[in-house]
């Protein structure tokens, strides 16, 4: 018996779905990517380091600003540029309205229907306006958090090495402050509406890592944490990430210590709940969700702690950033450090930069040379990570689903498990 | 050999539509980062609103399966990279009346194109061990493989072009864009020229319409709509050497999104 199916809809990318199973038992479970291979880490050879972090931007039209900083943060590691704090606290903020856009789309848009029992999300807006108008206001708070700062949301134009080039105005700042209170009521209904979904009772046993720091929910910076160890550099870590591919497949898939493992929401969550901001934690309490949970269903509504996170932090980093005047460097001057360093190369330089995207934790490596040029590259998305632990989820998941459900009803919750993880295809092929 | 850069502004056989029913809307992606299905998204209420008043035939972002076998109007987003994706493509075409192309990628080839420009098989074998089994054809805009009606330029789109264009076709009036440059806007927001201060901007040559978000943001244009319409890029070349800049480093910022064979259609790459 074949279970097969085409193309999993409301998720980032194409993908299919194909399970063997003989005898009842599940031979083989496979997600089909059906992505075109467009080769940026091939590609991004020989370019410029100053035009890398836009085209890598636009791996993905959901989470650039992840893109955009993982490429930063390593083209700066490998300078030995340091950051002012100004720059930093800026791009935490891009962070929160890039966690919350991308949370507020999935958690509405992708998986909610799954639990509302629509197959057309414009027949659950109908039915559920107020809901829907929420996510919309939750989505547009994010994407204005971005273009704020980043000029546009949809790949950020001011991010530069070392800075930015051109700083947000402060009125606009200010009226962020002023709606994210509407914001975060928001935020607070959608994570009610959340916690309440009834969620599959499917537990396993999964390794998690995630980036994690002792004085804030980590998502710009931080050690990985893992099982079994705290504080690991992502530089010494995405070594140890065994990648690999299947003939014929142009996404890779990841291992740890041999075997799959999750990154994510829930990762983050499992690894850093004690660093939640307050209202964050009262619904983290309120979902009774135990932690550390092994329900991989319960990413769904650790997305929507996170977006309650994310909105209290944007406003204590508001606060942080609005009292002082910006100050923004010098253009030229950046650039004359940027190639005094690139000057003073011994062959080349190369390092490691790591941010927590929305859908797990992202790694960038370069390797570049005193012309300026990106020698080496290697980008590990959170979906590459994913994958084969979400097929390794499925392969478990399936003997239940086997006993009893229609075909239908199987698929459904073959596609609702698939969407639980959030995947994004387009990330993970690049 | 034909040259690719026959991608289409606006088509002169405007379809009349029956709209004695609702219109029956698809938004498609091949492959690409999906940011114009993304940015249609974010036209948040309005974007409902709209969706009031069309059929919504195939769209993978909100919708489970394809609820209609013909379309009026498909919206095509993304590089036809796999034999799939052609076939995709091809198929779609002649269930559709209008062809809408979105965005760099389905106009011009978009940031995968960069490998037309490299040694793109050593590219694929630097990427992949398993590369046999991995289509790595040259990177064509839509209009290399069927006809298209219309193009919304742009990475990612500008969702205001797209409403604008969206109402008129539902309207059943023609639309156009503008053969302006980027540097009209740019001098309407009265933003300092990069280009006087140095900096590689090649808004006197691409097609404005984004409202200059990119200088605005004190980034140069790096020409993500494409060339305006039979422009001569010779004088900003010129500009661009007095000011220091070599012919491969230009070349660079044209292949970003793949607009080098398109500013440079006559001529052979060593004339360049």
């Amino acid at each position: 018996m074949e279970i097969k199916i085409e193309h999993i809809s409301k998720i980032e990318g194409h993908t299919g779905f194909i399970a063997d199973i003989a005898d009842g038992q599940i031979k083989k479970v496979h997600m089909d990517v059906k992505e075109g291979a467009r080769l940026l880490e091939g590609i991004l050879r020989d370019r410029s380091i100053y035009e890398v972090s836009h085209i890598t931007a636009r791996i993905c039209g959901v989470c650039p600003v992840v893109h955009t900083f993982a490429s930063l943060k390593a083209l700066e590691a490998a300078l030995d540029i340091e950051i002012s704090e100004q720059t930093k606290l800026l791009r935490r903020l891009m962070m929160m309205g890039q966690i919350i856009n991308s949370h507020a789309l999935h958690l509405f848009f992708f998986s909610l229907p799954d639990f509302l029992g629509f197959d057309k999300d414009l027949a659950m807006v109908k039915k559920h306006p107020q809901r829907a108008q929420e996510a919309l206001a939750m989505r547009e708070f994010g994407n204005l958090l971005v273009e704020v700062i980043g000029g546009r949301s949809i790949h950020p134009l001011t991010p530069t090495i070392g800075g930015f080039l051109k700083l947000p105005d402060k009125k606009k700042l200010h009226h962020l402050l002023d709606i994210s209170t509407k914001a975060l009521a928001d935020a607070a209904k959608l994570a009610e509406l959340f916690i309440k979904l009834k969620y599959p009772e499917f537990i396993r046993s999964a390794p998690y890592t995630s980036l994690h720091a002792a004085r804030e929910y980590a998502f710009y910076d931080g050690f990985i944490k893992t099982p079994s160890d705290e504080k690991v550099s992502p530089a010494e870590f995405m070594p140890i990430i065994k990648e690999y591919q299947l003939a014929n497949s142009v996404v890779k898939r990841a291992q740890y210590q041999g075997k799959p493992y999750m990154v994510g929401a829930l990762s983050r969550l499992n690894n850093n709940h004690v660093q939640l901001n307050p209202k964050a934690k009262q619904y983290l309490k309120k979902a009774k969700l135990h932690l550390p949970s092994f329900n991989p269903f319960h990413n769904i509504p650790a997305q929507a702690i996170e977006i309650v996170h994310c909105i209290e932090e944007a406003r204590a980093l508001l606060r942080q950033i609005m009292p002082k005047p910006l100050t923004i460097n010098d253009i030229e001057q950046q650039n004359e450090l940027v190639k005094d360093k690139l000057g003073a190369l011994k062959g080349t330089a190369s390092a490691v930069g790591t941010v927590e995207a929305p859908r797990g934790t992202l790694y960038y490596f370069y390797e570049l040379g005193g012309d300026g040029k990106i020698k080496n590259c290697n980008i590990i998305t959170p979906t590459s990570q994913n994958l084969a632990r979400l097929e390794r989820d499925l392969e478990e998941y399936l003997p239940r689903l086997l006993k009893g459900g229609s075909k239908k009803e199987t698929e459904q919750k073959i596609k609702m498990l698939v969407r639980a993880y959030d995947p994004c295809l387009t990330c993970a092929a690049h | 050999m034909k040259k690719d850069n026959s991608y289409v502004r606006n088509s002169h056989e405007f379809p009349p539509f029956a709209y004695n029913k609702k219109p029956v809307i698809a938004i498609v992606s091949l492959t690409c980062c999906e940011g114009c299905q993304v940015a249609i998204l974010d036209l948040g209420a309005r974007f409902l609103e709209l969706a009031e008043k069309i059929t919504i035939g195939n769209f993978g972002f909100l919708e489970e399966e394809p609820s209609a076998q013909r379309y009026d109007i498909i919206f095509v987003e993304g590089s036809p990279i796999t034999e799939e994706n052609i076939a995709r493509l091809k198929d779609l075409r002649a269930r559709s009346k209008y062809l809408v192309a979105l965005g760099a990628c389905a106009m011009l080839g978009g940031i995968a194109e960069i490998k037309n420009y490299q040694d793109k098989d050593e590219r694929l074998r630097y990427v992949y061990k398993n590369f046999e089994g991995i289509n790595n054809p040259d990177i064509k805009p839509l209009s290399h493989y069927v006809k298209v009606d219309l193009v919304i330029p742009g990475c990612p789109i500008n969702k205001e072009e797209f409403l604008q264009a969206a109402k008129n076709l539902l309207a059943g009036v023609p639309v156009q864009l503008p053969q302006q440059p980027v540097c009209y806007e740019c001098q309407i927001k009265q933003n300092y020229c990069l280009l006087q201060k140095g900096q590689p901007c090649l808004g006197p040559i691409m097609l404005g319409g984004c409202g200059a978000v990119c200088p605005s943001n004190a980034y140069p244009c790096d020409g993500c709509r494409g060339p305006l319409k039979d422009v001569n890029p010779q004088k900003l070349n010129q500009q661009l050497a007095e000011q220091g800049f070599t012919e491969e480093e230009v070349k660079l910022i044209l292949q970003r999104f793949g607009v080098q064979d398109s500013v440079y259609p006559k001529l052979t790459d060593k004339q360049v």
